[in-house]
């Protein structure tokens, strides 16, 4: 899950990251409250969890006097289709020079990957991912605890001691709270010391409960409702609804969709030996997204039953036209039951697709 | 045979849980059929003199390999334990553990499979339906029904994609040689790689079919160091970017992580990639013919 600006930075501080003084405010008459604390110069921004903020106009400068105006204006606006409800005001720093740190998992050495850049700034993130310019990487053993000086030193060159104790201060934030990216763009020096002036901070969804946090904010509701039940769902803006089991089998009933010219409207894992009610939540869930016209239902029985399956589509009763391919343990049951209920059967993944297609007009 | 055959003895740690405890009697019972010597005990803390299907439950790894002869591990230890597990499995000295869980925290599993690959030990998945020989030895959950023995080997992220393209092969009159599920996590022990150069080594196998998704890079890095005959799937060619397509791992995050990206690298390396699981055997044979 995302965290936003002001939440990564919090968790920044706790690690002995310097950020900069600010308030944040859901509206922009709470300002009035804090005046005392609004710095004569200062950086107002929107916190919505959207790439490309501030070149889509979400951070604005701002004075004591203007302030209030400017958060106004951020609170009128939607960035990339999201609506600004938070906004961040801070001290605007008397920025020497910038650097770019950030932390993510390197999935073929199976180890913690530091990126670091002697210039910071809002072209770096596409730079450094894709490995060119001037971006050093180190990786290392995630056994242990600290980024090894001699690491430091190679990755952070003649940047000043600070950065490198911040870049090993951003790893202890990485570790203790299961990132899988932590970043920091701008790392700025200043007179009065170094400062993340910028912060994101991606949590592993594996590990949202030991993490505290209790609700994923990156799923829609439908998508919330979906994990209840112990589905893997997405919602898409096609016409065909989809239900498989596992998810690389789901992927590729989505992906043949395509392949025979349909836009499917979800993707749907009931996830391992579903029972009869989590196949009728499913469906239900399924024919409940506005745009679907018609639902495939692509199911290999390994742990899962076919007669489970059967007596799970037939329980949700739905209006939307149920095509279905199930194959494997007990396939020739939940066929059967399927059959005397008049449900639409096919033998393949490619024809039951097809067939879905063609209904969807 | 790559990871085990007839003769591998196995520990099944989180033995007495629902999953450990159904996938045991299904393991022995494929066990059986073939004189194969399957699971010989259980691990769970605390459960130690129970038994589960007829075998020894034990408190600890190093307890049962105390009494029982056994060179691998199939852990279904859940989620917040599972890396403990790997890494008491590891420490005890088994060869091989083949980690089943779902939802293991991307931290633990890092430091689990560097803590057990420090100990020489392989990992498979997590996440993963673990692995099956026909006729040689089951370690995980994969359904063995539809497996039929022969020339082919398959590495694959997902499970029941997997069950699907063993299926299309097995009607199709090709047989297996080994199928291993690698697991959908972002982090995961033996990559396509690893088990290529296991295949590479493996006289039974003559090609190889890699059945890749999205995210990361695996495919591209197994395939580019390889000189196994392959034919390669990757799905998710319709996934919408920044969005989790059911397993951790299965995200495009920009760079070269989307499908398209994906085959089109493995079509300049010359591998044959099929736009549908159904379009494999006949790629499969095709090779054959080029190979012959």
């Amino acid at each position: 899950m995302k965290l936003l600006e002001y939440e990564a930075k919090q968790l920044f501080v706790k690690e002995g990251i310097r950020i900069p003084s600010g308030i944040l405010v859901s509206k922009h008459e709470e300002i009035l409250l804090h005046m005392d604390s609004i710095p004569g110069k200062a950086v107002v921004k929107a916190q919505v969890d959207v790439g490309g903020r501030g070149k889509a106009g979400g951070v604005l400068m701002a004075t004591k006097d203007t302030v209030i105006d400017t958060a106004r204006s951020l609170f009128n606006m939607t960035i990339k289709g999201v609506p600004v409800e938070r906004v961040l005001i801070e001290e605007r720093l008397d920025i020497q020079h910038e650097y770019y740190v950030s932390i993510t998992i390197d999935r073929v050495k199976k180890q913690p990957v530091i990126l670091f850049a002697e210039t910071g700034g809002v072209d770096i993130e596409e730079t450094a991912r894709s490995g060119k310019g001037a971006v050093r990487s180190v990786t290392f053993t995630p056994l242990l605890q600290d980024i090894p000086g001699f690491l430091l030193r190679e990755l952070c060159g003649d940047a000043p001691a600070d950065i490198q104790k911040t870049v090993n201060r951003l790893y202890h934030v990485f570790r203790s709270r299961d990132a899988l990216l932590a970043e920091i763009n701008p790392l700025v020096t200043t007179p009065t010391g170094v400062y993340a002036a910028d912060a994101k901070l991606i949590i592993d969804d594996n590990s949202l409960a030991r993490q505290g946090i209790a609700v994923n904010r990156d799923l829609t509701d439908r998508e919330r409702e979906a994990e209840k039940h112990g589905f893997s769902f997405v919602e898409l803006d096609g016409t065909i609804g989809v239900i498989g089991n596992g998810a690389g089998l789901t992927m590729s009933t989505l992906d043949l969709i395509e392949y025979y010219g349909g836009k499917a409207a979800d993707f749907l894992d009931v996830g391992g030996g579903a029972d009869s009610e989590r196949v009728m939540h499913a469906v239900r869930l399924v024919a409940g997204v506005p745009s679907v016209k018609v639902i495939v239902v692509n199911l290999l029985g390994g742990i899962t039953r076919c007669d489970e399956v059967a007596r799970g589509i037939i329980a949700a009763g739905v209006m939307v036209p149920v095509i279905v391919r199930i194959a494997g343990t007990n396939a020739e049951e939940g066929q059967k039951l399927l059959a005397e209920k008049g449900y639409e059967m096919l033998d393949t993944m490619d024809h039951v697709v097809k067939k879905a297609v063609e209904v969807s007009g | 045979m790559i990871y085990g055959d007839k003769t591998t003895g196995i520990i099944v740690t989180g033995a007495t849980g629902r999953q450990g405890e159904y996938h045991i009697g299904l393991m022995n019972e494929y066990a059986r059929q073939i004189g194969g010597r399957g699971v010989v005990a259980g691990v769970t803390p605390k459960k130690g003199g129970q038994t589960v299907h007829g075998v020894s439950v034990y408190n600890t790894v190093k307890d049962a390999m105390r009494e029982q002869d056994a060179t691998a591990a199939v852990v279904f230890v859940p989620g917040g334990a599972a890396a403990d597990s790997i890494m008491e499995s590891a420490d005890a000295g088994l060869e091989l553990i083949v980690a089943i869980t779902e939802h293991v925290p991307v931290h633990d599993t890092m430091k689990a499979i560097a803590y057990a690959e420090m100990q020489g030990c392989s990992v498979i998945g997590p996440n993963c339906p673990g692995l099956l020989s026909p006729g040689e030895v089951k370690m995980g959950i994969m359904p063995s029904g539809l497996f039929s023995r022969g020339n082919v080997g398959v590495i694959s992220r997902s499970g029941t994609l997997t069950y699907e393209v063993v299926d299309e092969l097995t009607r199709a009159g090709i047989g297996q040689s080994t199928v291993v599920g690698i697991g959908g996590d972002p982090v995961i022990g033996q990559t396509f790689s690893d088990v290529l150069d296991r295949f590479a080594d493996d006289p039974e196998t003559k090609a190889v079919v890699l059945i890749g998704e999205v995210g990361g890079n695996l495919e591209a890095e197994g395939a580019r160091n390889t000189d196994v005959p392959l034919v390669a799937y990757i799905a998710g060619v319709s996934a919408p970017p920044d969005k989790r397509m059911g397993h951790a791992g299965a995200i495009v995050e920009g760079g070269e992580s989307d499908a398209r990206s994906k085959i089109a690298k493995l079509k300049k390396m010359d591998i044959p990639v099929a736009s549908r699981p159904s379009e494999i055997p006949d790629l499969i044979r095709n090779l054959f013919r080029c190979h012959c």
